[in-house]
């Protein structure tokens, strides 16, 4: 489990990101429940999409979006949730109906508004399809910075009022006695809620914030003995929850939200299977951790096989035996599509991309990822590959070479940088022995789940200048499964490279 | 201590209670009577200041600290707080927000559940105790905030006779040791016969006070 945490996985700021948004909703969610307000624990994080699908669908949104369409949607998901939840406090004030009508009319009107606008929005169906289901995008390290700061002063208010929240909602009319306003700190609860929320949603999405406000706070008021472990219990369910979650998804090739929020909802069940059997709180709470410990490595045998099916040994078909001599530098591939193929690095990322905030943060392109695809694809066909990180050392302003395609179609796109001169330039860097350059010029997802790419590779010996070997891959690829970019490249990568290769 | 002077109390524009006129002074038993309906409960929530008068004046003095018992059924059960926990949290009246809780809220705690014979289950859930037992709670726990008047809504209501005995001879060694003013709403004439030096009598939203002799 180790591998989720290291440097080079590329989820890893993701997982950072995703367990504080889960550590503060499970802390959070012991106040949703106790005040009955699981309600509103389902109804805001739909407004919050419903928020972020408008602005899609306002703006035209697609995969190659502008970074001002997500700062919008960032607006968007806040203008929501505070929106939603000012209504539903000024309702309940009012006290005209019971409190779980308008709750009520408020997840059924935003579930149907999010379907819809994401519906009638052609482009940006994929990217909020995976919103929608709990998928987590990749996170930059500026982006994982700014969520931080935005969770610790959450965290910070959560803690320094921890007395004034609960003396108001406890019992608010002792606690006007003691001179504290529960209307105040009322607005204080409902704005840290939506606050989680709304940063949530952005982060993870509104199944994994509703599954975590709820289902780590509810197995911690089964269990615990007093409050205080009652918050500990629920953070500490809701971070093995996710972790475990996390990385059982990533093994099994399944959406990461939903496979965390079954994790966190089997901790509930077996807290609720103990409370039932009389056993004893503390040790159903230690029992919980172990099996919450125990249930990920159990699994592992089985994720195990199919791991080292994607990564077997494969024949070389079309490749050269001789280029086995020396190993093969994977250079940065051209895009010629005329589109940044940018992978959505988290609406956050792109609300601060949109205001100049992005600094030396730069985005992953397709390309890249297709890039450091071939150095594994040539290493299964047991060719030696000049490490990636020598290769950039060597080349350090060498990244994706953009393409523009003027309007009148692609064939512009051959005037793209030849493999030779690439070569060339790469051999002046001190790149020595044969490399692998490609050119990308498609790739398109259609509605129907079909991946149209259109990719070049040709290895060339730069000395010599002679072309070493040509290959593409052309023939459209099966996706069906896949909705994030990421998932995308994981499904597609192999079949890609296996039809360039010929094996 | 506090006084209202022809005082009308209610809810959205509505007098429930007309007219009052009373004063509360330092160290005596005061009972509230009335049938189910009459007011009582709003006078009391006029006193504690909760309800701004409609009418006339309330004044009171400046700092005066106000220990409230409410009924125990008001109480949320779902909450997993102790006996100690809900009586600390009255011991955090002067605690800023900005101050970790420490050995003084402790003491306060302990003081008040130990003067209301609490001690013997302060650690176990406050859902979990008896009727009679909670009242006790919540008794220490107005206590713990160092009140100079206690306001007690019903705190007899729903338990047995000895139970509420026991109660109001504790209320009065309360009232002799801390010389503490006490104001309680009841329906129980018969069980505070001998013990309060005043009578507020509130019927159709009149209020009548009859001082002992």
């Amino acid at each position: 489990m180790s591998e989720l945490f290291s440097a080079n996985f590329l989820f890893r700021n993701a997982i950072f990101g995703g367990l504080g948004v889960v550590l503060l909703c499970s802390l959070v969610g012991i106040y949703l429940v106790l005040r009955r307000l699981v309600l509103i624990g389902v109804a805001l994080p739909q407004a919050s999409a419903a928020g972020v699908a408008a602005v899609f669908w306002l703006t035209g949104h697609g995969h190659s979006g502008t970074a001002q369409t997500h700062a919008f949607a960032l607006v968007g998901s806040l203008v929501a949730t505070f929106g939603a939840l000012t209504l539903l406090v000024l309702g309940q004030r009012r006290g005209r109906s019971p409190a779980d009508w308008s709750v009520g009319a408020l997840f059924a009107i935003s579930s149907a508004a999010t379907i819809l606008f994401v519906a009638i929005n052609p482009k940006g169906d994929i990217e909020m399809a995976s919103l929608l289901r709990g998928e987590l995008l990749t996170i930059s390290d500026g982006d994982l910075r700014l969520l931080g700061f935005a969770l610790v002063g959450v965290a910070a208010l959560f803690f320094l009022f921890r007395r004034d929240l609960l003396l108001s909602s406890f019992d608010p009319e002792f606690a006007r006695t003691l001179g504290r306003d529960p209307v105040r700190y009322d607005l204080l609860l409902h704005g840290l809620i939506g606050g989680v929320i709304a940063l949530g949603v952005m982060t993870a999405g509104p199944l994994v914030v509703f599954g975590f406000l709820v289902l780590p706070a509810l197995a911690a008021l089964r269990a615990a003995p007093g409050l205080v472990s009652a918050f500990a219990i629920s953070a500490g369910l809701a971070s093995v929850s996710f972790v475990g979650g996390f990385w059982l998804s990533y093994h099994s090739d399944l959406p990461a939200g939903p496979v965390c929020v079954a994790v966190a909802a089997v901790g509930w069940g077996l807290v609720t299977l103990a409370m039932r059997l009389r056993v004893p709180r503390r040790a159903a709470a230690l029992l919980l951790l172990a099996v919450a410990l125990a249930l990920p490595q159990g699994c592992a045998s089985r994720w195990k096989a199919a791991e080292e099916r994607a990564t077997s040994p494969l024949p070389r078909g079309s490749l050269p035996e001789a280029l086995a001599a020396r190993p093969i530098a994977v250079l940065p591939f051209t895009n010629a599509t005329g589109q940044p193929l940018r992978v959505p690095q988290g609406l956050l990322g792109e609300a601060k991309r949109a205001v100049g905030a992005a600094g030396e943060d730069p985005a992953v392109t397709v390309p890249e990822l297709l890039q450091a695809r071939a150095g594994v694809e040539l290493e299964r066909r047991a060719f030696a590959v000049v490490p990636a990180e020598r290769v950039s050392a060597l080349l350090p302003q060498a990244r994706t070479t953009t393409v523009l395609i003027p309007a009148r179609g692609a064939e512009a796109a051959s005037g793209s940088e030849d493999p030779v001169s690439v070569a060339r330039a790469a051999l002046k860097a001190g790149v020595e022995g044969p490399v692998l350059t490609g050119t990308l010029r498609r790739f398109t997802v259609t509605q129907t789940g079909l991946l149209l790419v259109r990719l070049e590779l040709v290895i060339v010996d730069p000395r010599s200048e002679a072309i070493l070997w040509t290959g593409a891959a052309k023939r459209p690829v099966p996706i069906q499964s896949a909705l994030t970019w990421q998932e995308i490249l994981i499904d597609a990568g192999p079949a890609i490279f296996a039809e360039a290769f010929g094996s | 201590m506090l006084t209202l002077d022809d005082a009308d109390f209610g809810y959205q524009g509505r007098a429930v209670v007309r007219g009052a006129s009373l004063a509360v002074r330092p160290n005596e038993f005061v009972v509230l009577l009335g049938s189910n309906g009459s007011g009582k409960t709003t006078l009391l929530r006029g006193l504690l200041g909760f309800l701004p008068p409609l009418a006339g004046t309330v004044s009171g003095r400046p700092g005066l600290r106000i220990g409230y018992v409410p009924q125990r059924e008001t109480l949320d059960a779902l909450y997993p707080l102790s006996a100690f926990d809900v009586v600390r949290l009255g011991a955090w009246r002067d605690l800023p927000f900005w101050r970790f809780g420490g050995a003084r809220e402790r003491t306060l705690a302990r003081d008040a559940l130990e003067a209301c014979r609490a001690g013997g289950f302060a650690r176990q859930r406050y859902a979990e105790l008896s009727g009679g037992q909670r009242q006790r709670v919540l008794l220490a726990r107005a206590l713990a905030s160092e009140p100079e008047l206690l306001l007690l809504d019903e705190p007899t209501a729903g338990i047995d006779p000895e139970t509420e005995r026991g109660l109001l001879d504790l209320l009065g060694e309360l009232r002799t040791q801390r010389g503490l003013s006490i104001w309680m709403v009841t329906h129980h004439l018969h069980a505070i016969a001998g013990r309060s030096d005043a009578t507020v009598r509130v019927a159709e939203g009149r209020v009548e006070v009859e001082r002992a002799a």
